[in-house]
């Protein structure tokens, strides 16, 4: 058993749930135009994109909340650039939709 | 802010592998890689913030004074949510880097330069309600 006092590995497991929530936020504004009624295929494929991207993240989440629960605690690897890049795609699918 | 990627044509291997490349080093206390790793989560909250506020601004803004500012500064806000993100893993793959070597770590200006362009924004919008407050 390693003592850690700081609870590192349960704050990390935090700061991933409370990103994923910031994440709900960015997919329900992107969602939102697909219920306008003058709503196009464009914009709900953005939706579905959203969608599919928000739960990308929160699965990613948990499958790091499983190395985090080991003795010693890993350290995050690809999980961290795999979220980092579907952030960017985020990114890209929003800005196509305000450009809709 | 991309310096590693002239510095070290590897960079794109180490996001990606951060605990292979290099072969030198040793791995540091799994605390400070946890403390690294929360860092970029709060950058990658930031980043998403730009994102929400650049969705809000297209969606809740009424049409602006100036043709096309609206869109302008919604488009400006996600693209600067993207930078931060990409921004975010490559710090997070530097610090991860000197922290096995031992080294210091990587020093920013990117901070800096985000504060200085989201205080411009800021001031872009209220010079864009004044005018339309005296129109």
């Amino acid at each position: 058993m390693t003592v850690d006092p700081g609870a590192s590995a349960e704050r990390t497991r935090l700061a991933w749930r409370r990103t994923g929530l910031s994440a709900a936020a960015v997919a329900l504004l992107a969602v939102r135009p697909a219920f306008s009624p003058a709503a196009g295929p464009g914009t709900y494929l953005m939706a579905a994109g959203a969608l599919a991207g928000w739960a990308a993240l929160v699965a990613l989440a948990y499958r790091r909340a499983r190395g985090l629960a080991l003795d010693p605690p890993r350290p995050g690897e690809r999980t961290i650039t795999a979220y980092a890049g579907i952030t960017v795609a985020f990114a890209i699918l929003a800005t196509v939709l305000v450009t809709l | 802010m991309f310096t590693s990627l002239v510095d070290n044509p590897q960079v794109l291997d180490q996001w990606f592998n951060p605990q292979k490349t290099p072969v030198v080093g040793e791995k540091p206390d799994y605390r400070f890689s946890l403390a690294n790793e929360r860092t970029f989560l709060a950058w990658i909250r930031t980043a998403l913030a730009l994102l929400a506020g650049g969705l809000a601004c297209a969606q809740f803004l009424p049409p602006l004074p100036i043709a096309h500012l609206r869109e302008g500064i919604a488009i400006a806000l996600l693209l600067l949510g993207g930078v931060v993100a990409l921004r975010a893993v490559d710090h997070w793959a530097r610090t991860e880097r000197a922290m096995r070597l031992g080294a210091d770590l990587p020093k920013s200006r990117f901070p800096a330069i985000l504060a200085l362009v989201v205080a411009f924004g800021a001031l872009l919008l209220v010079v864009a309600v004044v005018i339309k407050a005296a129109g």
